[in-house]
C-alpha cells in the first residue's frame, strides 16, 4: 500500500507540490495524471525516497520513508522516466546486482533474473552490454530490476515512453497480473488511453493540488456529459484545448 | 534482507571495468603503447631523479639530512593540498552527482553503507595520481639511501592514512556546500576557485624568482630562505608527520607517534566525516536533485559584435551558440585560465632573461633561439587545439541530430567551427611568438619570418584538429574527455610531426641566411633556390594539411550513419 499525507514540496518560493494527500490500496492501479509541471515526477519521487518533502509524509506498506527508508525501500519498485543503468554492464549483470541490492540470495538471483527476463522478452540479450540496448529494451530491463525483489508496492513514472504496441500490451499485462496478486501500482501518465484501460482510479493533480479523484466513469462524469473520451475531461479540468489560439496562429 | 558489505556497491564498476577491458575499441593499443611508454618514462624519470637528489643530498652529512627531512614535508605539504582540493571535486560527483545515485538512493541501502563505499571510491579516484607520483619518488629515495623493506612498508602504512584526511576534510567541505548551493551552482565555483588557486600558485612561485638563488651574490640570503622553507611546515599537519615517519624509518627507525597520529586522525575523520553524512547527506541530495531556475549571462553585446561580422545568418547563428555555450560553461571556459597563467609565465620568462650573462647566448645562437620559441608556440597551438578544438564536432553532443535535419550543408558546419577555432589559436600564438621574439631582440626576418610560420601553422593545426573531430567524434563523452580518445590522440601525433617538419623546413633557410650574414658571405644561386624551395614546401604542406583535414571531416561527417 502507499499512502501519501498532505505531501507539499517548495523549491525556494516556488510550490511544486502543494498538500497532496492520496493512498493505494493493495491490488489498486492508480492512474496519476496532470499537464507537464504539475508536479506529478516530484510526488513521485518523494514517495521514492529521492527527494525530501518540505512537509508532509509518505508510507509504504505501513513504513515511514523518512523514518524507516530501508524498510519502505525494500518493499518498494520505483521505475523512474529517465532511469540509470550501467551502459557497461550487461543486462544480466546489472539486474544481479539489482538483486543484491534489494537483498536477494545469491541462490534465488540465478532463477529469478532469468524468470524476469523471460517475462519481458529479454532473455537473450542477458550477456549483451546494456550500451547495445534500445530504448525499448533497456525500459523493460528496468521493469525487469523493479519485480525482481517482488514489492508489495510499485511507482512508475511514463511506463510507456518509447515501447512498440507489443511492449505496451506486455507491460500492461504484467501491470495487471501485479496487481490481481495484491501490489499496489501508482502509476503517472500522459496516454489517457493508457490510464483509461488500466487504472482502476485516476487522480488528476494541477499546479501541485490534486483537482479530481474517481474511477475512470467518476472522473468522466466530471466533463459535460455528452463526451465519452477522458482526453475531452482532463482538458477541461486543466485548462481548456487551447484550440482557438491554434486557430489563429495557423491562421 | 540479506545485507551484503559495503563493496558490494562497489561491483557494477568493477564489473564495467573487465566489460570495458574485454571489448577493445579502436585505437585502444596505439593508445595504451603511447601512454603507457610516456607513464613508464615518467616513472622512471621520477625515480632517477629522486635518488640522484638524495644521493647527493648524502654527500652534505647533517645538511643533507635536514634538507632531505624539509624536502619530504615538502613534498607532502603539496599533496596534502592537491588531495584536499581534489577530495572536494571528487566528493561532489561521487556523492551528489553520479548518475548511479537515483538507481542507489532509492534502494533500501542504508546511508552508512553508502558512504563507506563512495568514500571509498572518493580516497581512490582523489589520490591515484598523488600516489602515482609519490610511488617513484619514495623508491628513488629509498634506493639511493640502500633502504630495506621496512621503509617500503612503513611507505604504504603512511600514504593510505596520509590520503583518507584531506580527503575526508573534503568530503565534509563538499557536504557543507551542497546543503547551502544547488550542486551544480557549487561545481562551478569549486572549478573556478581551484583554477584560479593553481593559477595564481603558479605565478606566485614564478615571481619569487627562484633563479635568484643561483647567483653568489644571493648566497646571505641563504638562512632567510631555509627559514621561508620550514614556516608552513607545522607539526599540527598530517604531511609533517608522514614526512618523519618516513625520514625515521629511512634512517631504519621508527616514529610510532607520527604514524599513530597519522592513523587515529584518519580513522577519526572516517567516523566523523560517516556521522555527519548520515546527519545531512539526504538533504545534500535532495538539493542536488533540485533544478532552480538557471542564472546566466545572456551576452547581449555578443549579439551586437555578431551582427556587425559579414557573415551569413546561418554562420553568424552558429557562432554566436558555440560562443555562448562555451562561455556559459564555467568548466570549459575557466581552463583558459591556467592557460592564461601559463602564457603570462611564458612571457616574462623571456623578459627577465638575462641573455648577456650568458656568453654563447648573443648574435646567432640568441636567434636560432626564436626557433625554440616557435616550437614552443607550437605545442601551445596543438594543445590548445587538442583541448579546445578538436571537441568542437563532438560537444555538439546528442544535439547534433539538429545540425544533421537541417538544411545546412555538413561543410559549411564544419568550416564555421574551422573559423571560431582559428581566429582565437591564431592570436594568442601569434601575439605568443611577437612578444617573446620582442624580448629576445631577434634579427627583423626572423621575426617576420616566424610570425608567417605561425600563421601556416595555425591554419594546418586547426584544420587538422577540426577534421578529426569530425572523423573521431565522440558525442556521449565529456568535450575534456574527447582529447584523451584514439582521435585525440592521433591528432597529438600528427601535430608533432607536422611542427618538427615546418621548424625543419623554415628553420633551415633561416640558418643559412643568418649564417651568411655574420660572415657577410653572398648567397649562391643554388643555396637561393634550395632556400626558396624550402620556404615553399612548409607553405604547401600547411595548406595541404589544412585543406586535406576539412575535406576529410566534411567527407566523414556526411557519409556518417
Amino acid at each position: 500500500m502507499i499512502a501519501i499525507e498532505n505531501l507539499v514540496k517548495q523549491y525556494g518560493q516556488f510550490t511544486a507540490v502543494d498538500g497532496v494527500s492520496l493512498e493505494v490500496p493493495p491490488g489498486e492501479i492508480h492512474g496519476f495524471l496532470g499537464p507537464n509541471g504539475a508536479g506529478k515526477t516530484t510526488t513521485l519521487r518523494m514517495i521514492a525516497g529521492l527527494l525530501k518533502p518540505t512537509a508532509g509524509r509518505v508510507l509504504v506498506n505501513g513504513h515511514d520513508i523518512a523514518q524507516e527508508p530501508e524498510a519502505a525501500k525494500l518493499s518498494l519498485g520505483f521505475i523512474p522516466d529517465r532511469p540509470f543503468i550501467y551502459d557497461k554492464l550487461t543486462g544480466g549483470e546489472f539486474l544481479r546486482f539489482h538483486g543484491g541490492l534489494y537483498g536477494l540470495g545469491e541462490p534465488e538471483i540465478g532463477g529469478r533474473v532469468r524468470e524476469m527476463l523471460e517475462l519481458f522478452e529479454l532473455a537473450r540479450w542477458e550477456h549483451e552490454l546494456v550500451e547495445s540496448f534500445s530504448h525499448g529494451m533497456k525500459q523493460r530491463l528496468v521493469m525487469c530490476a523493479a519485480f525482481l525483489h517482488r514489492p508489495r508496492a510499485v511507482v512508475v513514472d511514463e511506463p510507456m515512453v518509447g515501447l512498440d504496441p507489443r511492449g505496451a500490451r506486455l507491460i500492461k499485462d504484467v501491470f495487471r497480473r501485479m496487481a490481481e496478486r495484491g501490489v499496489a501500482i501508482l502509476m503517472s501518465t500522459h496516454t489517457l488511453e493508457v490510464a483509461q484501460e488500466m487504472c482502476d482510479r485516476i487522480s488528476i493533480i494541477l499546479k501541485g493540488k490534486i483537482i479530481a479523484r474517481g474511477t475512470v466513469p467518476e472522473i468522466r462524469s466530471m466533463g459535460d456529459g455528452h463526451d465519452d473520451h477522458l482526453t475531452a475531461v482532463f482538458l477541461k479540468l486543466t485548462g481548456g484545448s487551447g484550440l482557438q489560439e491554434i486557430d489563429e496562429v495557423v491562421g | 534482507m540479506n545485507v551484503r558489505a559495503f563493496p558490494y556497491l562497489l561491483l557494477p564498476h568493477l564489473w564495467a571495468s573487465r566489460n570495458r577491458a574485454r571489448r577493445r575499441e579502436r585505437g585502444d593499443f596505439a593508445r595504451g603503447v603511447m601512454f603507457g611508454g610516456v607513464g613508464l618514462i615518467v616513472f622512471a624519470a621520477l625515480v632517477q631523479g629522486s635518488y640522484w637528489l638524495t644521493g647527493h643530498l648524502l654527500d652534505y652529512e647533517e645538511l643533507g639530512d635536514y634538507l632531505l627531512r624539509i624536502g619530504l614535508s615538502w613534498l607532502f605539504l603539496t599533496f596534502l593540498s592537491f588531495l584536499a582540493f581534489s577530495g572536494i571535486v571528487t566528493a561532489l560527483s561521487t556523492f551528489f552527482l553520479a548518475d548511479d545515485l537515483r538507481l542507489l538512493v532509492a534502494s533500501p541501502v542504508a546511508t552508512r553503507r553508502l558512504f563507506h563505499a563512495r568514500f571509498f571510491r572518493t580516497v581512490v579516484q582523489a589520490s591515484w595520481m598523488v600516489v602515482i607520483f609519490v610511488v617513484p619518488i619514495l623508491i628513488g629515495i629509498g634506493w639511493a639511501r640502500c633502504a630495506g623493506p621496512g621503509f617500503y612498508l612503513t611507505a604504504l602504512a603512511t600514504i593510505v592514512p596520509f590520503a583518507i584526511i584531506p580527503v575526508a576534510a573534503g568530503t565534509v567541505v563538499t557536504l557543507l556546500l551542497v546543503n547551502t548551493f544547488p550542486a551544480r551552482r557549487a561545481r562551478d565555483i569549486l572549478m573556478l576557485m581551484g583554477l584560479l588557486f593553481a593559477a595564481s600558485l603558479v605565478i606566485v612561485l614564478r615571481f619569487i624568482r627562484p633563479e635568484q638563488l643561483l647567483r653568489v651574490e644571493s648566497l646571505p640570503d641563504l638562512t632567510d630562505f631555509f627559514a621561508t622553507l620550514q614556516s608552513p611546515i607545522t607539526p599540527l599537519l598530517p604531511s609533517f608527520w608522514a614526512g618523519e615517519t618516513l625520514f625515521a624509518s629511512l634512517a631504519g627507525g621508527a616514529d610510532l607517534m607520527h604514524a599513530a597520529a597519522l592513523w587515529t586522525t584518519a580513522l577519526a575523520s572516517v567516523v566523523v566525516v560517516g556521522a555527519a553524512n548520515e546527519r545531512w547527506y539526504f538533504s545534500g541530495y535532495s538539493r542536488s536533485q533540485e533544478a532552480p531556475k538557471a542564472r546566466f549571462t545572456h551576452f547581449r553585446a555578443l549579439d551586437v559584435a555578431a551582427r556587425a561580422l559579414p557573415l551569413p545568418t546561418v554562420r553568424r547563428q552558429l557562432l554566436v551558440k558555440d560562443l555562448k555555450i562555451f562561455l556559459r560553461d564555467v568548466s570549459q571556459w575557466s581552463q583558459l585560465l591556467l592557460l592564461l597563467a601559463l602564457v603570462l609565465l611564458y612571457l616574462y620568462n623571456f623578459s627577465v632573461l638575462d641573455l648577456q650573462r650568458i656568453p654563447y647566448m648573443s648574435g646567432y645562437i640568441k636567434n636560432v633561439y626564436a626557433f625554440v620559441n616557435l616550437g614552443m608556440a607550437g605545442f601551445v597551438m596543438a594543445t590548445v587545439a587538442v583541448r579546445f578544438v578538436f571537441p568542437a564536432v563532438s560537444s555538439e553532443g546528442a544535439a547534433f541530430w539538429i545540425i544533421r535535419t537541417s538544411p545546412l550543408p555538413l561543410g559549411d558546419f564544419l568550416w564555421s567551427k574551422f573559423w571560431t577555432g582559428l581566429v582565437p589559436v591564431l592570436a594568442l600564438t601569434e601575439g605568443l611568438t611577437v612578444a617573446a621574439n620582442q624580448f629576445l631582440g631577434i634579427d627583423p626576418l626572423l621575426k617576420v619570418m616566424s610570425a608567417l610560420a605561425i600563421v601556416l601553422m595555425s591554419f594546418a593545426l586547426v584544420g587538422l584538429a577540426t577534421g578529426l573531430g569530425a572523423r573521431y567524434p565522440r558525442f556521449g563523452a565529456d568535450p575534456s574527455q574527447a582529447a584523451g580518445s584514439y582521435g585525440g590522440v592521433a591528432f597529438m601525433v600528427q601535430a608533432v610531426l607536422f611542427i618538427i617538419v615546418i621548424i625543419a623546413l623554415v628553420g633551415w633557410p633561416s640558418s643559412v641566411y643568418l649564417m651568411h650574414q655574420m660572415r657577410r658571405a653572398p648567397f649562391t644561386a643554388a643555396q637561393q633556390l634550395l632556400m626558396a624551395a624550402s620556404l615553399v614546401a612548409a607553405a604547401g604542406l600547411s595548406l595541404f594539411v589544412w585543406l586535406a583535414s576539412m575535406r576529410s571531416g566534411v567527407r566523414a561527417l556526411e557519409q556518417m550513419g
